[in-house]
């Protein structure tokens, strides 16, 4: 198919032609901004310098504080444990779902759309949703702290750790059955016939699974993990709009520290140096996606 | 066991839909009344006529649709010339996507907004489907990009003898064999920028001009605001890309999970 595909047309200009708006688009509202932000981190700017401020070059100041700020060194851990958290629990979720709806029944499609639901809605109305349910004084789960053994009078979304393990839980609710679709796309891909033979054999459902149906599965389930990767760090909005990077900074993840640190501590430079840390981080999740990709292909020829 | 686990997916819905028609006083009682009594349209009514839920509506649907069309002429294009042409960039072009598709917007926002300002740029919901498309347009030529690959190549021979140009080829035969993924890439978009909420409340200032996710952030950020207008909010906004979604899921599964770049 690869080999076919790019050998149709042999053009010495028109490919250039055809990709030239996006990458001037590109060129303006990502690569042009990246230069801004590197050359930003490098001074000494603020959020409400004025026009006419000088503003100075100071090196490499900026990542040297960064360096020896705990905060900062915090927000690389939340990240972190927040997209690792996203990946056990959500990929996890959607593989056990799949296998469990992998199994001919009745309204099994009707379960099937009804899993896309909370994928395609918007971040701003789960978040509504969210910080109701999550009241503490009426809402659905937040009056539950009543009777609960660990106390949570301060509230789901304002003390500590709860705040966190309601971010997880809210990007879990949002992602893991769109996972699990995905997931039960690549069971559906297992021969039959290799688990009928291992039936023969005798093995039981455990080890069917680990010897036929895991490897079988395992490129989606790789796949899927980086995804859930990417999406936690990418998240904004849900975090920023139910917890603030709260409470003190425990739910600041590097986008929320980004942001925070310009508009709220009007550091414009340290959060620019934040920032180009965080693409430096996304440069390295895409370098891990292609070698993904292309270790996948060469499996597959 | 599995209707379990869909009662949990389907809960947090379910429970927008009942606390949003509930009368106040209900919502507050103690057990929680998990179905309406009385139910009423009083949240609807206040979001729409108190707030301006309509105009938000179609800021974003404004938004949407030039997105839209941006992102499928575009993504076309670049597709086009990824599944389809030789030559040398190919590899970097494909980079460039991937990049653009894992970069949190959160981490260039602000530059943005600053060339933005010394374009005068800022406050127009035009310009504001300009962003929206540059972040959605690598998701869109991935999913075109084996679409296009999936084309037969005799039915492109055949449409050379003819005398067909390669652009002439892309138009008759291409676009209406893959029309199904160019609609799902446009669905993708739409819904993309319908969603989208930090680079709108960064580029937009004025509350006529918020789009429904700026407008829904900045009622609830006004704690006086009953839970009955948010959901009803909520449910406006939200609910329309939960339907269609289920219609398109097959592409969109396939555009979010094949990155591939090889040419």
């Amino acid at each position: 198919m690869k080999n076919r595909s790019s050998s149709r047309f042999f053009h010495a200009k028109l490919p250039y032609l055809l990709t030239l708006p996006i990458i001037l688009l590109v060129a303006l509202l990502v690569v042009y901004p990246i230069t801004q932000a590197i050359w930003t981190s490098l001074t000494d700017k603020t959020l409400g310098a004025a026009v006419d401020e000088k503003i100075n070059f100071v090196g490499l100041r900026n990542y040297n504080s960064l360096l020896h700020s705990s905060t900062f060194l915090a927000s690389l851990r939340i990240t972190t444990t927040y997209a690792l958290l996203n990946v056990i629990f959500s990929v996890g979720a959607g593989l056990l779902t799949a296998i469990l709806v992998n199994k001919k029944f009745k309204g099994r499609g009707g379960i099937r759309a009804l899993m896309t639901a909370p994928w395609a809605f918007p971040d701003i109305a789960s978040v509504i949703i969210f910080i109701w349910i999550l009241n503490s004084a009426f809402g659905v789960i937040g009056i539950l702290n009543q009777h609960l053994p660990f106390d949570t009078s301060g509230g789901w979304l304002t003390s500590s750790p709860y705040a966190f393990i309601s971010i997880i839980v809210m990007s879990m609710w949002k992602t893991f059955p769109f996972y699990s679709i995905v997931f039960l796309a690549a069971l559906q891909g297992v021969p039959e016939d290799l688990t009928e033979a291992a039936t023969v054999d005798g093995a039981g459902p455990f080890q069917r699974f680990k010897t036929v149906t895991l490897p079988s599965i395992r490129p989606t389930f790789v796949l899927l993990a980086l995804l859930a990767f990417i999406f936690a760090f990418r998240q904004f909005s849900m975090i920023y709009l139910t917890t603030g990077g709260g409470p003190e900074r425990d739910t600041e993840t590097l986008v929320l520290a980004v942001y925070n640190t310009a508009f709220k501590y009007y550091d414009l430079a340290l959060s620019s140096a934040i920032g180009v840390v965080g693409l430096i981080f996304t440069f390295l999740i895409a370098v891990a996606f292609l070698a993904l990709q292309s270790r996948a292909e060469k499996s597959n020829s | 066991m599995i209707f379990l686990v869909s009662l949990l997916v389907i809960f947090p819905l379910y429970w927008m839909l009942v606390t949003a028609v509930q009368a106040p006083e209900v919502t507050l009682r103690y057990p929680p009344v998990l179905y309406p009594i009385d139910p009423n349209i009083k949240g609807f009514h206040a979001i729409f006529i108190e707030k301006q839920m309509g105009q938000w509506l179609i800021n974003s649907g404004f938004v949407a649709i030039l997105t839209t069309i941006l992102t499928s002429i575009l993504s076309i294009l670049g597709a086009y010339a990824l599944s389809w042409f030789k030559w040398r960039g190919k590899m970097a072009f494909g980079l460039m996507l991937l990049f653009t598709q894992m970069l949190p917007e959160a981490l260039i926002v602000i530059p943005i907004f600053k060339i933005y300002s010394n374009l005068h740029w800022t406050d127009s919901l035009a310009t504001l489907s300009l962003i929206h498309a540059a972040f959605v347009i690598p998701v869109g030529v991935w999913i075109l990009k084996p679409a296009f690959e999936g084309v037969p190549k005799e039915v492109n021979e055949a449409a050379q003898i003819d005398g067909c140009t390669p652009m002439g080829v892309l138009r008759k035969i291409i676009i209406p064999l893959c029309s199904p993924a160019i609609l799902a890439v446009g669905v993708v978009a739409f819904f993309a920028s319908w969603g989208e909420y930090l680079i709108a409340v960064t580029m937009i200032s004025t509350e006529g001009k918020y789009p429904a996710s700026v407008g829904l952030a900045s009622t609830m950020s006004q704690l006086d605001t009953p839970i009955q207008t948010l959901l009803s909010g909520a449910i406006v906004y939200g609910l329309p890309p939960v339907i269609l979604y289920m219609f398109i899921q097959r592409f969109v599964i396939s555009g979010l999970t094949a990155g591939a770049i090889k040419g």
